[in-house]
């Protein structure tokens, strides 16, 4: 895999060269910690006796995943539609790795974007778990959920024929994802049939998971289940942009 | 290995129901210059990606370098380089970032991908910009670039997709310069594709014409050329064409007469232009035939071209 690495490190110096993606990505970060954080303080106090901060950071968190694999298509469908997949389509590397290369950097990305938020969350008063394992946990899982929806989008960008079609496609999976989860509300205020829902949407297991591990709250759910479910999550959304990446590119 | 770098056997390709190529054969000696020349849309460029295992063929086998594109395609990818006909590169890298980004695809070791890169640089004349992003460069740096990047990896054979497309002519030549080196120097086996028949002309040992996904004629240019005869008479001209190019058929000296549909040039092939120039006049003026302009001209790979496929090359 190490053309993984490669595609991965190029996608990297190409992140780090632009300064307006990495500061977008950062200011992002901050915009929504801050503004969505402190606004919603102003009506919602507590949830489930935790400060209300402390609750949606996770969902801000996976938020930005979300937003992030949706770049990492935009990037592979700029690729694709410019003719610069050809470059690593004549050489002798596994097909696999120009898409894994692609969510790993995605993922690197979103990994960074959720520190930063991490840290500006504890700047405004949330309070993480005392345990770093937990913490290590629950970066790898949003490590993990961003490969799935990468993959997802990795998918979409394989067979989209403009950017304009993309985000067209793209636009109906990202909104459910997060409003259809417990990102922004708890489970258990949820009526049944949108609890059912809920328990659909691979996010809810990840935010769930991530609530617990690092910021110690109780789970809803099992939290063996969540993690199994998001590592799933993780293979189907890779297996179906391998899918679909093999057959664009065999015509 | 065998003395052929690429040989295709009955190359199909069919999106749907439109054939790209329809049945092509081919054979690319080791160690010398192919040209496949036609019109935009004539399948040089399917051609091409099924040579370099970008496309499956609907049919026919394809071995380069002695590996089957299908079967063997690893083997194929780490034996060649290619350029394609647009030019793909990252905009935000760095010219050395690019070639080295690309060595490392290829598992090239550290210092092998330095050497190679300042040894190409030097070759290709990107010294000075090599450390600038690519998006700065003209349109001739970065061609040539690509061709850095495409020989990076010590191909056995180099495919290069219209590597001159939208050069100035200054460029176009140091471009043909390189590519001849590289074939003396280096021994390399190099496959492009063409819609300019000078280019051909000037490069290649082999020329094939492709023509609506089939390939028409095949052979050093010289003999290609050497075939239509000694001269070439064309002649524009208003009144009854068609009488008029009966009467030209008929006189002893005259190979052939083909015209061109659509500029409406008589091409007639004689023994020698200069002595019949004035026996073909008169053959026009006696058959209601007005002559507006005439001109006697070595022939060329372009007729070549509309000898066999009975139109002219346009770019």
């Amino acid at each position: 895999m190490y053309a993984t690495y490669v595609i991965w490190s190029k996608h990297m110096t190409k992140f780090f060269h632009s300064t307006e993606e990495a500061l977008g990505l950062a200011l992002q970060s901050v915009l929504w910690v801050v503004l969505f954080g402190v606004g919603m303080r102003g009506i919602v106090t507590q949830v489930e006796g935790r400060d209300y901060l402390t609750f949606i950071l996770p969902g801000i968190i996976a938020l930005s995943a979300l937003a992030g694999s949706v770049g990492g298509g935009i990037m592979l469908l700029d690729e694709r539609l410019r003719g610069i997949t050809r470059e690593y389509l004549v050489s002798p590397i596994p097909r696999l790795s120009i898409l894994l290369g692609n969510a790993a950097s995605t993922s690197t990305k979103a990994l960074l974007q959720a520190l930063l938020m991490l840290v500006i969350g504890m700047l405004m008063g949330v309070r993480l778990t005392g345990n770093p394992l937990g913490w290590l946990m629950a970066l790898l899982l949003v490590a993990l959920f961003t490969l799935g929806f990468s993959g997802l989008a990795l998918a979409v960008a394989s067979v989209s024929r403009s950017i304009m079609g993309y985000h067209g496609m793209i636009f109906l999976l990202n909104l459910p994802l997060l409003f259809a989860s417990n990102a922004l509300y708890p489970l258990d205020v949820l009526p049944a049939w949108m609890r059912t829902l809920v328990l659909f949407n691979p996010t809810t297991y990840l935010i769930d998971a991530v609530r617990s591990l690092a910021f110690g709250a109780q789970p809803s759910l099992v939290l063996t289940n969540s993690i199994a479910i998001v590592t799933v999550f993780a293979a189907i959304g890779m297996w179906l942009a391998l899918s679909a990446f093999r057959r664009s590119i065999r015509s | 290995m065998a003395t052929a770098a690429i040989e295709a056997n009955g190359l199909v390709k069919r999106y749907g129901d439109v054939t790209a190529v329809a049945g092509i054969d081919l054979t690319v000696a080791a160690h010398s210059i192919y040209a496949l020349v036609g019109p935009n849309g004539a399948g040089k460029t399917t051609t091409i990606n099924m040579l370099t295992t970008l496309t499956p063929p609907t049919a026919g086998h394809v071995r380069v370098a002695g590996y089957d594109v299908q079967r063997q395609a690893r083997q194929v990818r780490q034996c060649i380089g290619v350029t394609f006909q647009d030019i793909v590169l990252d905009g935000d890298l760095t010219g050395r970032q690019v070639l080295d980004i690309h060595g490392k695809l290829y598992r090239m070791s550290r210092q092998e991908r330095k050497r190679r890169i300042t040894e190409l640089v030097q070759l290709v004349q990107l010294e000075d910009v090599l450390d600038r992003c690519v998006k700065t460069y003209s349109g001739g740096m970065k061609r040539r670039l690509e061709l850095a990047r495409g020989l990076l990896t010590n191909p056995q054979v180099l495919f290069l997709d219209e590597p001159t497309q939208g050069l100035d002519p200054q460029n176009r030549v140091g471009i043909w310069n390189y590519i001849r080196h590289l074939n003396r120097e280096h021994g390399l086996t190099l496959l492009l594709t063409t819609h300019y028949m000078e280019e051909a002309e000037m490069l290649a040992h082999t020329v094939g014409i492709i023509d609506r996904g089939l390939l028409v004629v095949e052979g050093k240019p010289a003999d290609l050329v050497a075939t239509l005869g000694a001269n070439v008479i064309r002649i524009h001209g208003q009144g009854d064409r068609r009488h008029f190019i009966q009467q030209l058929g008929n006189l002893p000296f005259v190979d052939r007469v083909q015209v061109d549909e659509q500029d409406s040039v008589v091409q007639v092939y004689v023994d020698n232009g200069n002595r019949r120039l004035v026996e073909i006049v008169q053959a026009a003026s006696g058959n209601g035939f007005r002559v507006e302009e005439i001109a006697v001209a070595q022939p060329g790979l372009s007729d070549v071209f509309l000898r066999y496929t009975g139109h002219a090359l346009r770019d």
